[in-house]
């Protein structure tokens, strides 16, 4: 981690702001196994049925299951619909 | 997400196929020109799926380029498309519209008028009424000043305290409130008499004014002079007309006579079970599997079933369920004292309704006797009531 990036949390940390916007941190949130929504996100790398995987700031995430829908992509946020089996911070 | 869909509709979208081997950076660049895209489905290997709205579909073909796929119109959905449609079909347009036309003015007339709350006033009359004035059925809802109308039939019949007429789709409910009877008030310079206005046995006489001709003890039956408002005496050469008035407190009889049987007949049901369905369509009734009823002695409960549109609005058809329920008759001997304890419950409450509020209870005499399998009750309630009414005296 870079230098300004560990003043940058240090500084969260003691004012308590939350680090998704400080940090520039993708922030994932899901609902149960139906809906999974990203937002942050740098960029769509791969998309099928069964996988689509999301560049973000803290790497690659990579969802997987069926039926996969891109329900909504706009420049900060992605909401995928179908059923997901599995999410993933890859390198 | 359905405001959004509503403004996706209205503002109109349609649905590409994106074909091309690297559709991610498609995917990219329309993040990145802004464009929206939704709802995007992978149909295979090489072509996806969206939703654009119509602005980015203009904006598509740059990003399609530099992704370099094809993007294929599939489908086009939403307001502006559809009423590009109907521009063309002005007859189904002039349809529509017809046919709404018709309902609201179909809906705009009174089919049925109904009176509710009259129990003196003749529905005859009023309804004639009404029909002078302009409401009834056939007549156009939006044409007839409610208000007026009441007021109007308060005018026309003085027995009513208050009338409501509310218009309830093709209904028009009449609701009215008569005037409580107010007993005849004559007026304190009218000469009167005061009469009975039941039979009883006197038990004491107030007269305020005029001569009491009754006494105490004395029977009268209803219609009786109780006090005269004609008064003679010696020296006055002619009667003098008073306006008689006074309280005539009577001993009155109210009497009940009821009897019931002590052995009840109970029907026990034997679990067997029958059911019989009917269809109901308007006047028309059309028997659903119908077999006779394989038992003699059976009790019947009906019960009906109609669909119900909304609300009280209801569809002409009626289901009509009867279950049969076969039964055993048992004989069951009622305990006497339990019997007279329910004759007398129920003669006491009806007579009460008879008893006026001001009336003082002064003595019940209850008589039981039995023939052979029926118990014969007698209730007779002893009140002291005032029995005086006015009456003018027409010379």
């Amino acid at each position: 981690m870079k230098k300004s990036e560990e003043i940058k949390k240090s500084i969260a940390d003691i004012l308590e702001l939350p680090q998704d916007i400080i940090l520039d941190l993708p922030k994932v949130t899901m609902v149960g196994n139906l809906q999974i929504y990203i937002e942050n996100h740098k960029g769509i790398l791969e998309y099928t049925n069964s996988r689509i995987r999301i560049y973000t700031k803290s790497g690659i995430l990579r969802v997987t299951g069926k039926n996969l829908l891109l329900k909504n992509i706009v420049v900060e946020e992605i909401v995928i619909v179908g059923e997901i089996n599995e999410v993933e911070f890859m390198d | 997400m359905l405001i959004l869909r509503l403004w996706n509709y209205m503002r109109g979208y349609v649905i590409i196929r994106i074909e091309g081997l690297y559709l991610e950076k498609f995917i990219n660049h329309c993040i990145e020109k802004g464009i929206y895209l939704w709802d995007i489905k992978r149909l295979n290997y090489t072509t996806l799926e969206a939703s654009i709205g119509i602005k980015g579909f203009k904006s598509l073909r740059r990003v399609s380029k530099k992704a370099g796929c094809k993007v294929y119109l599939s489908e086009k959905n939403g307001y502006p498309f559809w009423a590009h449609k109907v521009k063309k079909r002005k007859m189904l347009l002039l349809g529509a519209l017809f046919s709404l036309v018709l309902i609201i003015t179909a809906t705009s007339f009174i089919y049925n008028v109904e009176l509710v709350g009259n129990y003196r006033v003749e529905e005859e009359k009023i309804i004639t009424y009404l029909e002078e004035v302009g409401l009834k059925p056939g007549s156009n809802r939006y044409f007839i000043d409610l208000r007026k109308v009441e007021n109007l039939l308060m005018m026309e019949f003085h027995e009513l305290a208050w009338v409501g007429i509310e218009i309830k789709g093709m209904y028009a409910k009449i609701e009215i409130v008569e005037k409580a009877e107010t007993p005849e008030k004559l007026e304190k310079d009218i000469p009167c008499d005061v009469v009975a206005t039941k039979s009883g046995v006197i038990e004491s006489v107030i007269a305020r004014n005029g001569d009491a001709i009754v006494k105490k003890g004395d029977i009268v039956t209803e219609g009786d002079l109780l006090i005269t408002g004609i008064v003679s005496r010696e020296h006055l050469e002619n009667p003098m007309y008073v306006h008689a008035y006074g309280e005539v407190y009577a001993k009155t009889y109210y009497e009940i006579n009821k009897s019931m049987s002590l052995v009840e007949i109970k029907k026990h049901k034997t679990g067997e079970q029958y059911i019989r369905r009917t269809m109901k369509l308007g006047q028309l009734q059309l028997a659903l599997g119908g077999n006779e009823v394989p038992f003699s002695n059976y009790v019947v409960e009906k019960s009906n079933k109609t669909p119900a549109l909304w609300r009280n609005i209801k569809l002409p058809v009626e289901i009509i369920v009867e279950t049969y329920d076969e039964v055993v008759d048992v004989e069951e001997v009622i305990d006497i004292q339990e019997a007279k304890e329910k004759i007398h419950q129920e003669a006491v409450l009806e007579l009460m309704d008879q008893i006026p509020i001001e009336g003082e209870i002064t003595n019940t005499k209850v008589d039981f006797n039995q023939e052979g399998k029926v118990l014969n009750g007698k209730i007779i309630i002893e009140v002291i009531e005032d029995i005086a009414k006015q009456k003018q005296i027409y010379n």
